[in-house]
């Protein structure tokens, strides 16, 4: 299994090499030949593997988001056709798919990766192949390439609000913070991120503790037991900074309300914690812990509305594997993405990568959150909103406090 | 929409000026403002809180049956707030007036803010321990109370403790009230809330008594400076038993879960020389026809539907045992003499079983039932808590191990077992039939890691990657003990468990891992047959 892709991940790397520098070198007639078929879209997203849960229900908000813009006479004069891949959870495959529908399927835009290591792998192959990549995450930011839009808040217009709520005088005037991770570069760079802004606040270096876990971790017992000791010391409401990934989750908030923390005594900033986490938690006991997103699923509005009610029809009418009835911030983002691209790509009125590059700038949509969400000429972000979502007892989560509007993203955090 | 806030935050504002204009405590209540506070912003439902609370305390009777329902109503987010006033939306009334009405236009339910819940959930707990008819109900209030002292309005207790009629809740609301009178001004009764304190050692009690070394009264007065040091030594030596305590159970929690992954891999290992890579994926069916089990019971008897963990104990060993035994008859025993195949074959089964799980039940956490008795747990002392999940599944391990040996140790196929073990050629020519045999082991072995999958389904998430996480472990266990042996798996799990656990919180879960396995590597280069091995001669 190895082998065979590592095999197949050097052949492509050849074939990749060889063919480098085409598609800038094409003659322009060639490229806006392009735009008289359907237009391509591909998606990187896993169906299979560790993170197929989270990660499959994507594939089919893009086609959806397509399926919208068709009806409406599609882009440019072309319908929109969505093409799918299976990176099978397996990193390396991302880079791989991506250069396979860059290269053989031409596409004109990629909407894909969930971690920050898939989102890595790939950047090298949009930045050589000149492509363009939608990434729906919210993210440690320190990265700003032209082939990547970001369309989810780095940790300055998401993480840091939400860490600021806490501390403040509506929150719990939270005074000591316990941090804990998977071990891997997201949560790594969060941290650093997080205590360079303590540092600046003037919080003491005693104040808060960091901890890791590997992968896929799941005996929380004795780091519960650490937290409830850090707590006890004194000396101000401590928090949880919860940045585990995966099933760590779902097994962390169950020991920790088995040995009987509530949110009322410690609660829990969980960073990556989506409606699917609490899938099999009786969320009773865990009343009151936070997440942040860009999204929630009980957002205001018509806009929200809207998207809820095309989502569960199209669920419904395509049988879809995924429920109709549960809509997560990266989904929202991910069609964001499909229309902020269609509308760059109507403004261009090309298909082809720097006209449409260049059209970003000024670019407004209307957000299921509510927000009219923004991009501008300077960087590749979109200005989102902010929520903080709170746990109730039926495993969803309602929105405890939301930004008045969407702050401007800042790529590259000055905290570290 | 829109306008909402805008009128919230204007009946706050007016009520906010109300309030002001009535000094705060003046009687009569002024019920039409606390309304409309709780149905305001943060800060004023905060203020609604903590009225509601010293209502509960010291208001009168009437005025307490009033405002009782309310504090429960804003944490249920059953109370919703309209241009009128507001509607509790449980019984449909009213939250003013009690008369029956339902909410106008779209109403809006107020979310508690994590500061404000506590301050509900204290009031509501006050006014329970008052008024609540049963006398569980007072006690479970009263442990609410018991989290946050500071909290608790003045007078709530003694009231409460007046009108009590139970003698054993009456002692323990007067011992909280002793242990509010930390900062009495009576130096005997700061003394007596001392030891009241003292009588619960953890990290915060042991904080706040060393907050008193800065009191006035410790450098003056010996008797109390002798009561707060005595009681600092008394929680110290609470708290470094409780941490003893906590590490044995978390290494003994942790053996329970290695034990239990690996029972059934040593039989299977020991026996055949068979490395069962499809040993986790068993794990994982176990748990699955646990789920099935209780989905069984929650459409045909929904009144056992607590005990189907115990309930499932028979399905998940025949289900995991019959597949095993399949496994073995189709695909194993043709593999015998090639362990290298067998090892391929059992690869492609757990990728297989782990895609075929995928494909029905689809990728999501399975939703367990939480009965009550795997659920929360008891402070025992210090910091040490009981967890009730993890109890489970120590007991289900041990009954695993007494089961296991007996049936190794005192049954007709425990013998054969270990005859073919031992020698299987020999055990062959006095006319055992090791084919059968074989069979049996690999089913037993199957069977039992079913067991485990269901030990663990109140632990972990189950769901179809699940199995993954326990073969290296498993296996691991497997070669400590030395192969093949009940003993040494015990004994090996025991240790890396609890090893694991001392190294945790020291240098962190990574390196626990880490140095774990270097532990073990440099274990097997010293003795490679592990630690306790078969006498004899295998194969």
């Amino acid at each position: 299994m190895v082998k065979f892709s590592r095999r197949s991940f050097l052949q492509a790397s050849g074939v990749a090499a060889a063919g480098l520098a085409s598609p800038l070198a094409m003659p322009a007639y060639l490229r806006s030949a392009r735009a008289a078929g359907p237009v391509k879209l591909g998606c990187l997203f896993s169906s299979s593997g560790t993170m197929a849960n989270l990660e499959g229900r994507l594939n089919y908000v893009v086609k959806m988001a397509a399926d919208e813009i068709n009806a409406k006479g599609g882009v440019n004069g072309s319908t929109i056709e969505v093409l799918v891949s299976d990176p099978a959870s397996d990193w390396p495959l991302y880079a791989q798919s991506a250069k396979q529908m860059l290269q053989q399927e031409k596409v004109a835009a990629l909407f894909g990766c969930w971690t920050s290591v898939s989102r890595k792998t790939v950047l090298p192959v949009v930045e050589q192949e000149n492509g363009l990549l939608y990434y729906p995450l919210h993210f440690e930011g320190d990265e700003n390439s032209k082939n990547v839009v970001y369309v989810n808040s780095p940790p300055a217009s998401s993480v840091l609000p939400a860490v600021d709520y806490l501390m403040g005088d509506e929150g719990v005037s939270a005074k000591r913070f316990f941090m804990l991770g998977s071990d891997y570069v997201w949560p790594r760079t969060i941290n650093k991120q997080l205590k360079g802004y303590f540092k600046s606040k003037g919080i003491k270096e005693s104040a808060w503790k960091e901890e890791y876990v590997p992968f896929g971790f799941s005996n929380f017992q004795t780091l519960v037991n650490q937290i409830r000791a850090f707590a006890d010391e004194g000396g101000g409401q401590p928090v949880v900074i919860l940045t585990v990934v995966g099933n760590s989750i779902p097994d962390f908030m169950r020991e920790f309300a088995n040995q009987g923390i509530l949110a009322t005594d410690i609660p829990v900033l969980g960073l990556d914690m989506v409606e699917a986490d609490l899938e099999g938690l009786d969320t009773a006991k865990l009343v009151g812990h936070l997440n942040c997103w860009a999204y929630l699923q009980n957002a205001k509005g018509p806009a929200n509305e809207a998207f809820l009610k095309n989502w569960a029809a199209y669920v419904k009418a395509k049988n879809v594997p995924f429920s109709g009835t549960v809509s997560i911030d990266p989904m929202v983002s991910a069609y964001d993405s499909v229309h902020l691209w269609a509308m760059a790509a109507a403004k261009a009125g090309s298909f082809d990568v720097p006209e449409v590059s260049k059209a970003f700038a000024g670019l407004t949509f209307d957000c299921p959150s509510g927000y009219k969400i923004s991009m501008t000429g300077e960087n590749n972000y979109v200005a989102r909103g902010v929520f903080i979502g709170s746990v109730n007892d039926k495993q969803g989560f309602d929105i405890l406090w939301q930004s008045k509007d969407t702050p401007k993203p800042v790529p590259f955090s000055p905290y570290g | 929409m829109k306008l909402a806030p805008f009128v919230s935050i204007l009946v706050g504002v007016l009520a906010g000026g109300l309030l002001l204009a009535s000094p705060a405590g003046a009687q009569p209540l002024d019920r039409a403002a606390l309304i409309a506070r709780m149905c305001g912003e943060a800060a004023a439902m905060g203020e609604a809180g903590t009225a509601l609370a010293a209502l509960a305390a010291s208001g009168e009777e009437a005025e307490r049956a009033w405002a009782a329902p309310l504090p429960r109503a804003a944490i249920d987010r059953t109370l919703a707030c309209d241009e009128a006033g507001a509607v509790l939306t449980e019984g449909g009334l009213d939250a003013l007036t009690r008369a029956p009405r339902a909410a106008q236009g779209t109403p809006r339910t107020p979310l508690l803010s994590l500061k404000n819940r506590p301050v509900y959930e204290l009031a509501d707990a006050a006014f329970t321990l008052r008024m609540a008819p049963s006398v569980s109900q007072r006690a479970a209030a009263l442990k609410i109370l018991e989290r946050r002292p500071a909290l608790i309005p003045a007078g709530l207790l003694e009231g409460a403790a007046q009108a009590e009629t139970d003698a054993g809740l009456k002692a323990q609301i007067e011992n909280l009230a002793q242990s509010a009178a930390l900062n009495a001004a009576d130096p005997a009764l700061r003394r007596a809330a001392i030891a009241r304190l003292t009588e619960n050692p953890n990290r915060r009690t042991l904080t706040q008594l060393t907050g008193l070394k800065s009191d006035a009264a410790y450098a003056t007065d010996a008797a109390f400076r002798q009561a707060v040091e005595s009681g600092i030594a008394k929680v110290e030596r609470g708290i470094a038993l409780g941490d003893a305590l906590a590490t044995l159970y978390n290494g003994l929690s942790f053996a329970s879960i290695l034990f239990m992954a690996a029972i059934g891999l040593a039989i299977i290992f020991g026996l055949m020389g068979v490395i069962n890579l499809a040993q986790g994926e068993l794990i994982m069916i176990g748990a699955y026809v646990t789920w099935l089990v209780q989905q069984g019971l929650r459409s045909l008897a929904p009144g056992l539907l607590d005990w189907y963990l115990v309930l499932a104990i028979p399905f998940a060993f025949l289900v995991t045992a019959a597949i095993g035994i399949a496994l073995e008859a189709s695909l194993l025993r043709h593999l015998y003499k090639r362990p290298l195949m067998s090892l391929l074959a059992t690869w492609a089964v757990s990728l297989f079983l782990m895609n075929l799980v995928r494909v029905l039940f689809g990728t999501q956490n399975l939703q367990f039932e939480t009965p009550f008795y795997v659920t929360g747990g008891v402070p025992v002392i210090g910091d040490f808590i009981f967890t009730w999940n993890r109890m489970f599944a120590i007991a289900f391990a041990v009954v695993t191990l007494a089961l296991t040996w007996a049936v190794v140790r005192k049954t007709p196929l425990g013998l054969n077992i270990r005859a073919v073990t031992q020698n299987r050629d020999m055990a062959a020519c006095i006319g055992i039939p090791t084919r059968r045999v074989d069979m049996m082991a690999f089913g037993l072995g199957s069977g039992l890691a079913g067991l485990a999958g269901l030990a663990l389904s109140p632990i972990y998430s189950v769901n179809p990657q699940m199995g993954q996480n326990f073969i290296i472990d498993a296996f691991m266990v497997v070669v400590l003990g030395g192969v093949g042996t009940i003993a040494g798996t015990v004994v090996a799990a025991l240790g890396i468990g609890q090893i694991n656990v001392l190294i945790e919180p020291l240098w962190g879960a990574v390196a626990a891992k880490v140095i774990v396995l270097l532990m073990i590597i440099g274990f097997l280069q010293w003795r490679p047959e592990g630690l306790f091995a078969v006498k004899g001669r295998r194969k």
